[in-house]
This record gives structure tokens, sequence and C-alpha cells, in this order.
């Protein structure tokens, strides 16, 4: 120890006493496991400078602030951000966070930099060799069993060039500190790592709960990382300004949202394999505006699932001659077809030697201790140890309890599981490895108020840039909820930590601007995908038509406390209303016979029925969460608002106030939700689609509506019904002071231009998009939804109120529904531009 | 002996097909065993695109890319192939199979010939203790491996049923396995997955069979369509050696090597993907007829129809 106290010290010598004997308390509490590492606690005892400093600031917090700060913006970024997770169907992985971050130094974090770099630059040089002469093999350094036993080892790429002459754009290492201090590598991600996206949400988390605390601390940045990976992915393509896009298997994926998340944050399009085609040997992607070049693709879909005719034919993930585009040099694809096979474990006790090899130099990081079993030697000396080593597969297949691919001890077996395992490693040893047994070094978390410490993993991310290798400056970070220090007991309920490099000196806030000549003037948002549009459209007639079914429940509740004479209670017109929610499939024909409190109670909230509004709205909220890269935080907020509130009434048991309350609740958020995307989001191809949505479902419930409650026979109270549903009371008094008559109401919600809920205004508005849309005709010709539109608009314009009887806006009705399919037709991928896939015969 | 052969595949759709994108592997291989001489491939109606090159397992492709509208797709082989197997083995002297074993994991060669390309299993071939075991029951310590062999085919063959209708093209071995029933793709993938349960390199084979039987010899199944057996690896001195589980005999000079592959997926003639609602009907037609007596042959007259298999591709 220094004579001199440190200026850490000093500063936690002069915190309140409150939190300074909150500090005392959790130093005092803290118990490291013996013989094993710690991250705050040094070998010889006592704190390490940066995290007494750390601890001490945190300290400072009152007593709770530090968690309502925490769980706020944990929230917040919950809400709005990565990984939302609602109602457990998703099968998304969640990842509770850590209030407190995992802190290193500069000094350590140089030394995992260097050796993660060196092992990325190694594995490059191994694909390399793979993938090209295979000179390691001949030669006797590494069996060429070794690696055909992994199905991401893909022959077919053998001999590929891979773009920009890289086989990896990302490579992460999977670490654990050893007992004598050093970091091991415990696993290598080289297929498609995921969890950057996690380190960005864990950072934003955490800057947001603490941001005096990380501006003091000297973190450093994670941006400056993610910008040079979007420049090492563009400067593989072969033109400025390339599209790139972000391939993701899809909402099912366990880590969807976190590739949503990275697709926003790096500007990348996010794509599933049917938005991709290829053609002429070159990747396109399927938008309202034709096909557009893929020039980059980064890859999170397994090599063998992106090719259905050269890879696994049952892949519904992937794009049909993706493999040929590649090898044709049409499209780059990262990290290349293949690399997955480094993650086999057969490779690992290889690496030193290999090392050696092909950089010429020792492998500075050393990685867990592995016997391959396809070696007679290392055979013979796992079965001699086989109960102090762990067993796990040496590739992709099943571990030794024949169900998962996890590595287990003998002793976690039951016996005949054990019987099992050795009778199939005497058949086939070189399908397991032995590996010592890593014991991890712990980090401090909080647990009811108090400090523990708790084993963990840190995975670290390297990126190839145009300027070599980069290293990100934090990372990934996961701490087992159990006190065993094993590595192989890291548990599916392991917890996440946010990483902090703290550097010695300030750290410069580092602006993400380019310089200006760097950057063309836009005013073109890019091509829209066809899947999104499809999305987006979907998206406003779900919204409209949750909207016009409130209305309908509205006024069933209104007219049961109507104290006045109960307009619409009586007879018909109650029937008609109950009727359209019937014919809607918002509640069940049974419930028509019933109390009306009831009948309105299920169309609000019955699961059952695909019509309902708790229904229509999930149905909403699951079409945006397939977008969410496209929506802004505040409409994602609103719409899970929503979802939650009627969650929450749908048990309980209301009155008609109450549900009345719900409904004026609703259509509020409903109202803001429209608001929000008239006035905030861009006049791009994707608003139009919302809004033609909109516009579409709007005009077919109106003449619905129209059908039923202005026909000849209508009464007062249809037509006072009818002045509800379209909301137009309010401008019909003004304009009609005689009271209420068959002509006037349907002119005004049907005909009248003027007024934003009527047919017409419908008709006009779609009219205006539709001009505005991507024409794929090049010889003057109109597209099919126009050819549609037109002699309907010309129709409703020249129409008269008194001529316009249920059978004539019955057509109108079914107008907009064929220009509801050719909208469908033309623009997404359903269309005759992109008929689905399919496999030639029931060859293969 | 110089073999004619001729393989046409007609697809038949329900409603047009706008665009098809397929890999043919239709050209069979030069090796040690047989000589290639001619091969041509017609297609209608005509490729916008053709494309040759060398698939993962050394086997010749050709892509194609139709964009005419079409209801029939035509696909016809003809290729002339001189077969001239070595002579059968003497398997009583074949090394033991656990060697062969450990040779194939040691193997320093990464190429598509190699033992180590054939030690793992696939999503047709998956390890499945019941094949294993049963494999093991031919393979009892120190056996040579060829006499081994040569016993597993034999009682695939005389244990399990040829049955067309059991199995699909899509089956896998253990699927099959458990009916005890299939046609020479099952028996040649449930072989391939014994002996790649016992750690050993086998590889599925496609390819054809001579049509008409010599004078005196019974007619072998699957002659009337394209056919499926196992290879293999039998150490360095014995190489890659052919089991023909569904006639019992080792693969010679009525067999013509089509591809060679980890399992069906690997060597399917033709694969592909079309731009298509509808459904599609299959029918497959093999000729294979030696030289000398093509001209004896009706059914070899380029312009009639040949013999019909109208099931499916593979026996």
């Amino acid at each position: 120890m220094a004579a001199e106290p440190s200026p850490a010290k000093r500063r936690a010598e002069n915190l309140g006493s409150v939190s300074a004997r909150r500090l005392s308390g959790w130093l005092r509490d803290y118990r490291p496991y013996v013989g094993v590492p710690d991250e705050l606690m040094m070998p010889g005892g006592g704190p390490r400078d940066y995290w007494l400093c750390f601890l001490g600031d945190f300290a400072e917090y009152e007593e709770g602030e530090f968690d309502s700060r925490f769980n706020l913006a944990t929230r917040h970024i919950r809400d709005t951000g990565v990984s939302y997770r609602i109602y457990g169907e998703e099968n998304e992985r969640s990842w509770p966070i850590n209030p407190l971050p995992l802190l290193l130094s500069e000094a350590e974090w140089a030394q995992i930099a260097t050796g993660v770099e060196q092992r990325a630059t190694l594995m490059e040089a191994l694909l390399r060799d793979i993938y090209g002469e295979a000179s390691l093999f001949g030669e006797g350094d590494l069996p060429a069993a070794a690696i055909t036993g992994s199905t991401d080892f893909v022959r077919a790429m053998r001999g590929v060039k891979p773009p920009g002459g890289r086989y990896l754009q990302i490579y992460a290492a999977d670490l654990g500190r050893g007992p004598d201090g050093r970091w091991w590598v415990l696993d290598d991600r080289a297929q498609a790592p995921s969890g950057a996206g996690y380190a960005l949400e864990n950072r934003l988390v955490l800057s947001r709960a603490y941001p005096n605390l990380y501006n003091a601390m000297n973190v450093q940045r994670l941006a400056p990382f993610f910008d040079e990976l979007r420049k090492g992915l563009a400067s593989v393509a072969g033109r400025s300004d390339p599209r790139i896009c972000l391939l993701t298997p899809g909402p099912f994926s366990e880590t969807y949202f976190e590739q949503a998340h990275l697709a926003r944050y790096l500007g990348f399009l996010l794509v599933e394999g049917d938005d991709l085609i290829v053609r002429d040997g070159r990747a396109y992607v399927r938008t309202v505006a034709g096909l557009k070049r893929a020039d980059v693709i980064l890859r999170r879909v397994d090599a063998d699932f992106i090719d259905p005719l050269e890879l696994n034919s049952k892949s519904r993930l992937g794009v049909p001659g993706l493999l040929e585009a590649i090898r044709e040099g049409g499209v780059a694809v990262l990290n290349m077809p293949g690399t997955g096979v480094l993650e086999s474990k057969s490779l690992l006790g290889f690496l030193p030697k290999l090392c050696r090899r092909l950089l010429g130099e020792e492998l500075k990081m050393p990685n867990v201790a592995t016997w391959w079993c396809g070696q007679p030697s290392e055979r013979e000396l796992v079965e001699r140890e086989i109960n102090s080593l762990a067993i796990g597969p040496a590739f992709n297949g099943l571990g030794p309890d024949g169900k998962t691919s996890r590595p287990r001890m003998m002793a976690d077996l039951t016996s005949n599981q054990r019987d099992a395992f050795i009778q199939r490693f005497n058949d086939r040893p070189g399908d397991f490895v032995g590996q010592e047994v890593v014991r991890l070094s712990t980090t401090p978390v909080l647990r009811d108020g108090r400090l523990e410490p708790a084993p963990f993993v840190l995975r670290v991310y390297v990126a190839s840039t145009p300027n070599g290798m980069r290293v990100m400056p934090g990372g990934f970070c996961r701490t087992s909820v159990h006190p065993d220090v094993r590595a192989i007991s890291m548990g599916e309920d392991a917890r996440t930590s946010d990483v902090w490099v703290i550097a010695d000196k300030p750290v410069p806030r580092i602006s993400l601007l380019t310089s200006a000549d760097e950057v063309k003037v836009r005013r073109i948002l890019g091509n829209l995908p066809s899947r999104a549009a499809d999305n987006l459209f979907w998206l406003g007639r779900y919204l409209e038509r949750a909207e016009a079914t409130l209305r309908l429940v509205r006024s069933l509740c209104t007219s049961l406390m109507d104290s006045e004479a109960a307009v619409h209670s009586t007879g018909e017109t109650l029937d008609r209303l109950r009727q359209i929610l019937v014919a809607w499939g918002a509640m069940d024909e049974e419930v028509v016979g019933g109390r009306a409190l009831d009948a309105a109670n299920a169309a609000l909230h019955e699961r059952e029925m695909a019509g309902s509004v708790i229904r229509l709205v999930r149905s909403a909220r699951r079409t945006a969460a397939s977008m969410r890269e496209r929506l802004s935080a505040d409409f994602w907020t609103l719409l899970l608002n929503l979802e939650s509130r009627l969650e929450e009434s749908a048990g309980g048991v209301l009155s008609e106030a109450g549900i009345l309350q719900q409904v004026e609740r609703a259509l509020q958020i409903l109202a803001a939700l429209s608001g929000l995307s008239q006035e905030n989001m861009n006049r791009g191809a994707g608003w139009r689609f919302l809004d033609m949505g909109r516009r579409i479902e709007r005009g077919i419930n109106i003449c619905q509506f129209t059908r039923r409650l202005a026909d000849s026979d209508a009464t007062i109270d249809d037509l006072d019904l009818l002045l509800d549903l379209a909301d137009s009371q309010i401008t019909y008094r003004a304009r009609y002071l005689v009271g209420l008559a068959l002509v006037p109401a349907r002119d005004m919600v049907m005909l009248d231009p003027f007024n934003t809920r009527s047919l017409a205004f419908q008709v006009c508005e779609i009219k205006a998009h539709l001009a505005d849309l991507p024409s794929l005709l090049d010889d003057g010709m109109l597209e099919q939804p126009t050819r549609i539109l037109l002699p309907l608009a010309t129709e409703v314009e020249t129409e008269e109120a008194s001529r316009l009887h249920a059978e004539r806006v019955l057509e109108f009705e079914q107008t907009l529904m064929r220009l509801s399919d050719a909208v469908a037709e033309r623009y997404f991928l359903q269309g005759a531009n992109a008929v689905p896939t399919v496999k030639l015969a029931a060859l293969a | 002996m110089i073999y004619w052969v001729r393989h046409r595949t007609t697809y038949t759709y329900e409603s047009e097909v706008s665009y098809a994108r397929c890999v043919l592997r239709l050209t069979p291989p030069s090796t040690a065993a047989q000589t290639l001489l001619e091969n041509a491939i017609a297609i209608t109606p005509e490729p916008s695109d053709r494309l040759q090159r060398t698939g993962p397992f050394g086997e010749e492709t050709l892509t194609l890319v139709i964009d005419k509208p079409h209801k029939v797709l035509v696909i016809e082989a003809v290729s002339w192939v001189d077969v001239h197997a070595a002579p059968a083995p003497d398997a009583a002297a074949s090394p033991a199979w656990e060697p062969v074993r450990a040779a194939a994991f040691a193997s320093a060669a990464l190429g598509p010939d190699s033992p180590a390309a054939f030690l793992y299993p696939t999503s047709r071939t998956p390890l499945s203790p019941a094949i294993t075991d049963y494999a093991r029951a031919s393979f009892p310590p120190g056996r040579p491996i060829v006499e081994a062999a040569i016993d597993l085919m034999t009682r695939i063959h005389a244990e399990f049923v040829y049955d067309g209708e059991a199995t699909t093209v899509s089956t896998s071995a253990s699927e099959a396995f458990k009916v005890r029933r299939g046609v020479c793709q099952d028996f040649a993938h449930i072989m391939v997955a014994g002996l790649r349960g016992l750690g050993l390199p086998a590889a599925y084979v496609s390819g054809y069979l001579r049509t008409n039987p010599p004078p005196g010899r019974p007619r072998l199944q699957g002659s009337d369509a394209t056919h499926a057996w196992v290879s293999l690896w039998c150490g360095e001195a014995y190489g890659w050696i052919g089991f023909d589980p569904t006639n019992a005999i080792l693969a010679q000079n009525d067999h013509i090597t089509l591809a060679t592959g980890r399992d069906y997926s690997d060597v399917a003639p033709i694969d592909g993907i079309t731009l298509s609602p509808g459904e599609q009907e299959l029918k497959v037609e093999v000729d294979v007829i030696p030289e000398e007596e093509l001209a004896a042959e009706p059914n070899a007259d380029p312009r009639s129809p040949g013999r019909t298999a109208r099931r499916r591709i593979t026996v």
C-alpha cells in the first residue's frame, strides 16, 4: 500500500457521515470467496481505487434513491427500447440488468484487448486456410476430422473469395478470470455473435440512471466502436452509399429485439429471408419501388439456413441462390457463411500451435485446457481423468446428458445417462472433448442493499474495420445468481452488467459528426421494403378498426345510461348496433340476447373473439413489434400502454360508467397515436402505407354503418347513432338546424369532401397516396390500385345522397375491398412480383 | 463395359411457373472405377442462364434459371460411361475395422474424397443408438472391415422389406429403420447411419443400375430409376468400396456412380425452387443399356419414351 492515501481513498474519507457509514458497511460485509480473484478486492485485501471511487459516489445517493433511479431508467429503456417483453408470448430471452457495472481499469483492459484482438486475427487466418489452401491439414497441424464434424463447416464455401478479403466482420470471445488472475478464453463466438445490442442497452440504462457518476468516472464510450463497425461493413461493398441489411431469422428468434435495435442504431435495413431475392448473381431487397440492390448483408441467420437451395433445404429463413450470389461477388455476406466452424471445441487444444504456425507468435490469452478425443492420446488422457473433467460436445451435437449441448461433469449424470454416454463415447470418441473445469472470478452485485460477489463471464467484441481490428471498449457481462464459480454452471437465469472501462484521463466527448464533405445531402429515406409496407398498412387498418369498435361500444354504453329517453336503447337501433358488433367478430351471437352491459364488456375484452378491441390492439402491437425499428419510441410506448390498460381491466367487473371511462381513455390513446403519425412521422412511403391502411379501413367502416343505419327505412335513432359513429354530431347540428333527416345525414358521412370522416374524404386521401407511390410500369400506364380507385373517386364525387341506397353503398364498400387486395398484390410480399417460393419437387 | 444412360425428368405443374432456379447433378464423374465419355443435358423450356461448376463433393453441377412462364419442365441427361471396376476385394484379408476408424479420424485430407468428410451424422442420417446397435452385431472386435460390411449389407437385405409405399423421399434413416421397410434410398441411409454410428467413414452414392441383366441373371431391384448405395472407406490400401444393401452385392460393373455425398441431400439429381402457387407432378425415366445391346433395344431410341418409374425418382 502506498504511504500517501490515494485520491479515491481521500474522497471516501470525506463522505458525509450517512454515506460513509453505508460505504463502510458495504465493504465490511463484502466476503469474496477464498481462492477466487475478485474485481473489487485486491488479492492482498482492500478495495481497488476505481471501485472505491465509484462506490463512494454511489453511496452518496439517498437511501432508496439509486433504486428509484435505476428502476426508472430500466423501465424507460425497456418500454421504448430493446427487449420489452409482454405477457410472456414472445420467446425473447430477457436479461435483467445489474444496478452495478463491471469496472475494469484501462491497464487491465489493454491486456484483454490485445489478447482478444490477437485471437480474432488468428481466427481470420485459420478461416483463410480452412476455406482456402487447407495447408494446415496436409502438414499435420490439424486433423481434418477436427472440423468436418461441425455443421458450420460449409464445404460449398471452399475456394470462394470472401468480400474485402475477410471472413469475419465481428468476432467475440467469452472470457473468465482464472484463479491466477489471468483472463482465459472460455468460448469463441464467430458465427454471428449476439449481445452487442444488449451491451448498448445496458450502457443506455446505466448512463441514464447515474449520469454524474458515469461522466465523472471517465468511462470509455461505445459509440465509436459501432461507427467503425458500420464503416467496416460499408467498406466491402462495391459502391459508395451501399445498402446494408441485417438479415434476421425473424420475430421468433431469441434475440430478435436486439437485432432490431442494432439495425436501427446502425441505420441498417432489417430484413428477413423473404425480403431478399437473388437475380443474375446479385441479391436484391423487395421494396415498394421494385427490387433494389442489397450490397452488404450482416448475417444473424446461421449458415446452414441461409440458402435452402444449396444448404438445409428445410430452411424457411434463407434466400435461395444466396451462395451463388456470394460466389459471383454479387453480394457481401458477413460473417461469411462457414465462420461458425470456429466455435467447435475440438479446435481449442490446437490453437497454441496454430498461433505459432499462422501468426508466428505465442497465444497471448490462453483458452481453457481442452482435449479433443478424436486423437488417441488425448482420448486416453480424458478417460483417465474423466471424473475431474467437464465433458462436452466437440461440435454442435449433444453433450454427455444426451439431451442438451451443455458440458457436464460425470458426477452430475444419472447412472442411465452415464451408461449411454460411455457407449457413445466408445463408439465415437471424436464427438467429445474433455475440458479443465474453469473457476470464474467474481464481481460485486447489489442484492437487498448489500454487496455480494457474483461469478461472471465477459463477452468481448472485435470488429474488422478499414483501420484494422477494433475492440469494443466494454462488453456483455453475465453474472450468475448462484454462488458456484465453476464456469459450466452459468445457468439460464443469469443477469447482465454494463462494462465500464475506466480511463486514467478524462474521455473526450466524441462527436460522431462526420466531416461535412463526406456526406451527400439526401431527402429520400431510402426504399421501403415490401414487408414493412405490408406491416404498416395493416397496423393502420387494425388501429382504425379498433377505434371504430370502440365507438360502437361507447354508443352501446351511452344508450344504456342516457336518462332522457334512452334514445338508442329502443329496440331496432340497439339491435343494429349489436349486429354490427357480431358481424365484426367483436362478440358472440350468444351475448347479443343478454344484457347490453355484458355485450359491451365482451366487445372490449373478450380474448376469444378476433374482432374484440383487446384482440385488435394486440394484433396492432404484434404488427408494430415486427418493425419496431421504424416506429418512434413514443408510438410504441403508447401502443403498449393501450394494450396493458385493456389487459388490466379485462378481468374485472365493470359498470356502464367504468366501461365508458375505459373506452374514452382508449380512444384518447388512439387519437394520440394518430396525432403522432400525422405530425411526427416522416412523409415517406412508410407513412403513406400506414395512412392508406387507416383510410381504406375507415372508408369500409363508414359504408357498413351507412348501409345499416341510413337506408330508406332509417329512424331518427338510427341516424343519431350514425352521426355518433362518424363523429359528426357537432358538424351536423351546426349545419342543419332543422334536426335529423336522412339525405343530409347520408351526404355528410358519405359524400361531403370536407368531413374528415366521410367516405369522400378517405377516397380523396387515398388518391393522393397512390399518386405519390412509385410506379413499376415504365410504359406510362396506370397501376392496378389506381385503376380501381379513380372510377370510385369519380362516382363518389358525382353521386347524390338521395340515391344512395344500401346496394349502392355496398358497391362502394366492395370496391374498397378490391382496392385493398390490389394494394397488397402490387406492393406486398404476396404480390405477383414476389410469389412465395415453392420447392421444385419432393426430391430433396 | 460402356453404357448408354438416359435420365429424363418431367415436372408438370398445376399452375404456371414464372421462375425456377435449379441445381442439377446429372453428370457422372470420372473415377478410378469409371470414365465419363460423354454427357449432354437438354432442358425445355430453354433456361435463361446456365452455370456449370464443381460442387462441394466434387460433383459437376449445372445451375439453371428459367424465367419463361411454363407448365411443363423436361430435363433430359444422356451420358456414355465406361465402367471398369476393380475386381472384388479379398474381404478376409482386409484390415480390422478399429484401426480404419482411427485412421479416418487422423486423416490429413480435407478434400471431398477424404474419409474425414464422411464421419459425422447428418439430418437424414442422424446418430441413432438403435441403428448403431444393429450394425454392431456385424462388427465384433477385430473383424476385417470388408467382411463386416458385407455381413451388415446382407443382413439389411435379408431383414428389411423392399416396399415403395412405406417411405417417402424425405424419410430419415431412423424412421425407415423403425418400420423395417423402404427402398434403396432408405437402405443406403440406414447402412450409412449404422457405419457412422460405429465411427466409420461411410458415404451415400446415387447412380444407376443396368436396365436388363446379363443372360441368366435376375433383374436387379432399382434398375428402372436412379439407384442408391453405400461407399465405405476401408483403409488406405483398400480405399472406397461400394456396398449395395438393396441387392446385397458389391457395387461393381453393373453400377454407375452419379454423385457421392453424406446423404441424399448432397446428391439429389435435381434440386430447385420455383415461384409457383400450385401442385406439381413428377415423372422420372431411366434407361441404362450396354453399348453392344443398344441397337437391339427399342426403348433406346431417343425419340421414344423410356421405361417409367412414376412414383419417385430413387428406388
